[in-house]
């Protein structure tokens, strides 16, 4: 199943990037990322399923909280990035 | 033991911070470490916590809450953070060491001194009215006397600062939990205020807010578990200020006292706490041998006294002899005793908590 990968500055952005998102019902669980997809060594994400990026767009704007960068992981190693 | 020195530490604390220390030593490691349950657990706990203090304090989000080990690491940051050699500073003259220090420490520093009479709001914020203008760097004042427990009139003093454009730091040390404190309302730079006195938390805890757009220098470097290739600190809070391992079972209980002082309300602490003073504070000046500091009302729930047939320490020593805890001396704050002409002896401080008793009063009286 295709996600999309939220990057944050801190874990207490990914945080509450995550709880914004779960408290709109959007499943989207904080964790660490590929190494790669950041050039400055850890980092944190919120993976959202494809299907929910238009509802969690709004529901992070609405809370004020912005990812650092925007990843589509299609479920096979391979990410591109994006914008939201 | 009747314990009268809240205004240090709060021994006596609700039963919920001591299960919430305990579980979290047990089950939670360290924020950002990991991906595996403690390590999440406690990354929980910690927002939860900064969240909780945001609401409450009028911290901008939960980002610019920072967990410190106490008020005195919160105040060097701020302080730190706005003050370099040369500036001018304008501070109260009832300061803890824990802001003068830092200022001394800094060195070069030109310190304007606000004195007023003890009690007199009036006096104290229009000496800030004077004392304060744009070429001023910061102001930090206390919000309550941790000797004599007379309260600034900070609504005035943010008011001066707003209108000079000059930075303000409130030392909330005496006063978090006990009066209304809010970064918000006085638009504040920084609040500080430690965990283990009116929060109820334990020792080794302490929070700093910190306003919109502030820049804090770090104190401490090291790791955050975020953007390790980075040899600068990171830029954003609050990885920026909280190098190192966190003190996750600290934040454990902090978290559980805040929930406690919310539960009860300030009004409600604050009058209980004033209730206590001025019951002291009668009773002792009915006895007619000692100099009683409160004003003729109680500001908050600390009480100063000077015995007129006896040095403090004397008095002290014989009271935690037959039970009573109370501090004796200059209570880190020599600037605050030379201020109100207590420079020489000292005082005794009595100060409250909640869990505090009229029946206590009454064994104190009877002792003295």
């Amino acid at each position: 199943m295709p996600y999309y990968l939220f990057l944050s500055r801190s874990i207490t952005h990914a945080q509450r990037m995550s709880r914004a998102l779960e408290q709109a019902g959007i499943t989207a669980r904080f964790f660490r990322p590929p190494m790669g997809l950041t050039d400055r060594g850890c980092s944190y994400a919120v993976r959202v399923s494809a299907s929910a990026l238009p509802a969690a767009r709004e529901r992070l704007r609405q809370a004020g909280l912005q990812p650092m960068r925007v990843f589509y992981d299609g479920g096979d190693g391979t990410f591109s990035e994006t914008t939201l | 033991m009747i314990y009268f020195d809240s205004a240090a530490t709060t021994l006596q604390k609700p039963e919920a911070v001591s299960r919430a220390v305990a579980s979290a030593i047990h089950t939670m490691t360290t924020p950002g470490r990991g991906d595996y349950p403690a390590a999440r657990q406690a990354a929980e706990l910690m927002l939860r916590c900064r969240t909780e203090a945001a609401e409450f304090f009028g911290a901008p989000e939960p980002d610019s809450v920072i967990l410190t080990h106490n008020a005195t690491h919160a105040l060097n940051i701020a302080i730190k953070s706005l003050v370099s050699p040369g500036d001018t500073v304008v501070i109260s003259g009832y300061e803890h060491n824990a802001v003068t220090r830092p200022l001394y420490a800094i060195g070069g520093v030109s310190i304007r001194i606000v004195n007023g009479r003890l009690f007199d709001p009036e006096q104290m914020a229009e000496g800030f009215r004077r004392a304060v203008d744009g070429g001023v760097k910061a102001v930090i004042c206390t919000h309550v006397s941790n000797v004599f427990g007379c309260a600034m009139p900070m609504d005035d003093i943010a008011a001066v600062c707003r209108e000079q454009g000059v930075p303000l730091v409130v030392d909330a040390a005496q006063s978090a939990g006990i009066l209304p404190v809010n970064l918000g309302r006085w638009d504040a730079a920084y609040v500080a205020m430690p965990g283990h006195k009116g929060l109820y938390g334990p020792q080794g805890t302490g929070l700093l807010l910190c306003g919109r757009g502030v820049r804090p220098k770090t104190l401490l470097e090291g790791g955050t578990g975020s953007l390790s290739r980075q040899q600068d600190m990171p830029d954003f809070l609050p990885d920026r200020l909280e190098a190192g391992t966190q003190n996750v079972h600290g934040a454990a209980g902090l978290l559980e006292g805040l929930r406690f002082v919310r539960q009860r309300g300030v009004e409600n602490i604050a009058r209980q706490e004033a209730n206590i003073i001025r019951q002291l504070a009668e009773g002792l000046r009915r006895k007619g041998r000692f100099q009683v500091f409160d004003g003729g009302g109680a500001d908050s729930s600390v009480l100063s006294v000077a015995p007129q047939w006896t040095d403090p320490e004397s008095l002290a020593d014989r009271l935690a002899r037959q039970g009573v805890a109370v501090r004796s001396g200059l209570h880190c704050a020599p600037l605050a005793h030379r201020t109100a002409g207590t420079a020489e002896t000292g005082t005794v401080r009595f100060s409250a908590s909640v869990f505090n008793t009229p029946g206590e009063v009454e064994q104190v009286l009877a002792l003295l």
